[in-house]
């Protein structure tokens, strides 16, 4: 049959593709792989390209060879004076042994990560243990990560075949009730310079009232100063102006002003007179001829 | 994804490596199954094509172009496998036609190996051979970060800023790091809070001049003294209970961003994510919630500072002007009296000058009359008691009893108490002299004849 030897020859053709398939296999630049037969590794860490095995015989196992990230649960350490922070942090790492990480976590990527994360955590909390809070949340913030990440770094490389490339601290946070404490003496602090701000406003608007009142006495007492020296001179003037029209005759002056002075002070009728009858002005009241008094003025 | 058919590859494409097609999940190898050496291939094609051209007519080579799929009547049994080998190679030239977009590049990893970053255009890559990753590089990506944070002084700051990035490097975004977004989000996150712990709050709450203002202050809170007047409101000490921090890595919050920026780069390059920073964006930076009331007072206070001093300016700017008109009317009352004395002056002395001419014209007469005229119109316009008082042998008592006793506020009549004061008045006269106190003994006189309602 036409169709019968077609088929077959489809069929072949299938066949062909399979063993294809299954003989070549494709490692990309973001995996690692090993090859393994019957579970054994047979060939470590297989660059990317294309490659070649044992349909059957042989499994290849890929890993992801790019940098991965380990994001801890934030967690409650202690340090040096038994204070709390609240702390979570990354972790970068790799693959770099593709067998040695095959064979510690069967290349399950949860499996490495419960492989760090203790590990992380225990250097931490010694990196914490050892410092003060204040250095921990400003000065040495990297640098306090430095070895324990060598020395992580180290260790899983031997250990699961991974680096650690950088161990980073997020979040340090003071625990909930210490925050609460922060809060309050930021709150007081920010009172009390309130205060002094309407404190400082009094002092100002008090001294410049002060001030202006100070310029109101001054402008007055000045002023006060000028009338006075103005009435001062209008007295000279005027007594100057007396003083040479009356020594022009004294004797008359002196009479003269007496009767007015008299007369301006008996002006308003309501004075009771007293005389005594031997006055120069009753001479005549007592005598035609008049006697003079020694009491007249 | 692929059917596993077998196709004879129509390549044209230079590809190290064998002459079959393969990918991760396995392809079509061509016509021979012989995995450890490459055949010739070239060989196996011309073959393969001069058949085909012989069974069809035509070269298929136009992908798509599939105009035979019924079985040959000729009872040739490759014709089937033959269609079949044509179609799959058609929909495979076909299928590895791809666009880049302008706003991308594509990363090509052959057999898994990087190969190119390819510009935008209409490309072809064999399929299974090559995978191409797509990438936008022009689209600016952007992350927003909210989050409060502790200072070095031991304070809680909100800090919220936002990164924009873009890629750079499309083979590294694609290769070396799993998730590039989350690595930098996280990187923004440790770099910010680093910064922000690495200085003091007003350091990153305020602006470097206004930290530079209150760095004037004595550390330790000290509040500096007034200034004795402030005209200009700028003058006004700062005052703080959380001074900057000497060693503080920000010297005011404009530094914030750049700062970030240049730490996270460094970052970003280190971990190889192929992304970069275009800006970090500082949005603010504010007290948490819990103080912001307390902050908010404190800028309150600030404008009730101000206001105080304008209000004593207010008073002080309305004083000023009544004081001088006040000062003024000091001056123009003493002026006046001046003028007026002065006037007084020359009035009476020209008076005094015209009776002096008269005066002297006839000075006894003149002297006589000018006396009885003033004593009549005194005595004239007063009530008088002539008492012939002392030891004077003929004098005469006059007492003008009716006017006396006349009530001048309402009392009764005179008594004989009344009489009895008027006497011992008229005793204390007579001792006195007369000249210059006709007036007080007058009055003392009226004090005490006088009766007040009694």
């Amino acid at each position: 049959m036409v169709n019968n030897r077609a088929l077959g020859i489809v069929a072949l053709l299938a066949v062909g593709a399979w063993i294809a398939s299954s003989s070549l296999y494709v490692v990309t630049e973001k995996q690692r792989a090993i090859k393994l037969r019957f579970g054994e590794v047979v060939q470590a860490d297989i660059e990317p390209g294309l490659h070649v095995k044992w349909p059957v015989l042989n499994t290849v196992r890929f890993f992801d060879a790019r940098v991965q990230m380990l994001e801890s649960t934030e967690s409650r350490f202690l340090t040096a004076r038994r204070n709390a922070l609240i702390v979570d942090s990354y972790v970068k790492w790799q693959v770099v042994d593709p067998s040695l990480y095959y064979q510690s976590t069967r290349g399950e990527v949860s499996r490495a990560e419960d492989l760090i994360a203790p590990r992380v955590d225990e250097s931490l909390r010694n990196a914490f243990g050892s410092r003060e809070v204040d250095k921990i949340i400003s000065e040495e913030r990297n640098e306090m990560l430095e070895e324990p990440q060598e020395q992580l770094d180290k260790r899983l490389r031997e250990e699961v075949g991974v680096a650690i490339l950088d161990i980073r601290l997020k979040r340090v946070e003071l625990p909930q009730e210490v925050q609460q404490a922060v809060f309050q003496r930021m709150r007081t602090e920010r009172n009390a310079e309130a205060r002094q701000y309407r404190a400082q406003g009094e002092e100002q608007a008090e001294r410049i009232r002060a001030r202006a009142d100070r310029e109101r006495q001054v402008t007055l007492a000045d002023a006060r100063k000028k009338a006075e020296t103005l009435r001062g001179e209008g007295d000279a003037k005027a007594a100057e102006i007396y003083a040479s029209a009356y020594t022009q005759d004294q004797d008359f002056f002196n009479f003269y002003r007496s009767l007015q002075a008299y007369r301006n002070s008996f002006d308003k009728g309501d004075d009771m007179l007293l005389l005594s009858p031997d006055s120069e002005f009753f001479r005549y009241f007592r005598s035609p001829t008049g006697e003079a008094s020694s009491n007249d003025e | 994804m692929a059917w596993n058919e077998p196709g004879g590859g129509n390549q044209q494409d230079p590809w190290s490596g064998g002459g079959r097609r393969g990918s991760g999940n396995g392809s079509g190898g061509g016509n021979g199954g012989n995995n450890q050496g490459p055949p010739d291939l070239d060989e196996a094609l011309k073959k393969f094509q001069d058949k085909l051209s012989r069974l069809m007519g035509k070269r298929g080579k136009r992908g798509g172009d599939s105009n035979g799929g019924g079985s040959g009547g000729k009872g040739n049994p490759f014709i089937l496998p033959g269609v079949l080998v044509i179609i799959v190679l058609a929909i495979w030239a076909g299928s590895g036609f791809y666009v880049v977009d302008q706003s991308e590049r594509g990363v090509v990893l052959r057999f898994g190996k990087y190969y190119d970053t390819v510009n935008p255009g209409l490309h072809w890559s064999p399929t299974f051979v090559d995978q191409v990753t797509r990438v936008n590089v022009t689209e600016v990506r952007s992350f927003r970060q909210n989050a409060s944070m502790l200072t070095s002084d031991t304070n809680i700051v909100t800090v919220r800023l936002s990164a924009q990035y873009q890629v750079a490097n499309p083979r590294d975004y694609v290769l070396n790091v799993r998730d590039p977004e989350q690595s930098l989000r996280n990187a923004l996150d440790s770099t910010l809070r680093h910064v922000v712990g690495a200085s003091g709050m007003q350091n990153v709450l305020t602006s470097t001049t206004e930290v530079e203002e209150v760095k004037q202050i004595d550390e330790g809170g000290k509040v500096p003294d007034m200034p004795e007047t402030v005209e200009d409101p700028s003058e006004l000490p700062v005052v703080t209970m959380t001074p900057p921090v000497p060693d503080s890595l920000l010297s005011g919050r404009e530094e914030l961003g750049p700062e970030v920026a240049k730490r996270l780069q460094e970052s970003l390059d280190a971990y190889g994510l192929g992304l970069r920073l275009q800006t970090v964006n500082l949005e603010s930076t504010q007290a948490p919630d819990q103080v912001q009331d307390a902050v908010d007072d404190v800028i309150r206070s600030r404008e009730d500072r101000q206001r105080l001093i304008n209000e004593a300016r207010a008073y002080e700017n309305a004083l000023q002007p009544r004081t001088e008109g006040e000062a003024q009317r000091f001056i123009e009352e003493a002026t006046g009296y001046r003028n007026t004395v002065v006037s007084d002056a020359e009035g009476q002395t020209s008076r005094f000058l015209a009776v002096l001419g008269e005066y002297q014209q006839a000075p006894e007469v003149t002297r006589q009359r000018l006396y009885l005229d003033t004593v009549s119109e005194v005595l004239g316009n007063n009530r008088k008691a002539l008492i012939d008082v002392g030891s004077q042998n003929n004098s005469m008592i006059y007492l003008p009893l009716d006017q006396l006793g006349k009530p001048r506020a309402g009392g009764s009549g005179v008594d004989s108490q009344d009489i009895r004061e008027l006497e011992s008045v008229f005793q204390q006269v007579q001792n006195e002299p007369l000249s210059g106190s006709d007036n007080s003994s007058g009055q003392r006189q009226s004090s005490g004849i006088s009766r007040e309602g009694r």
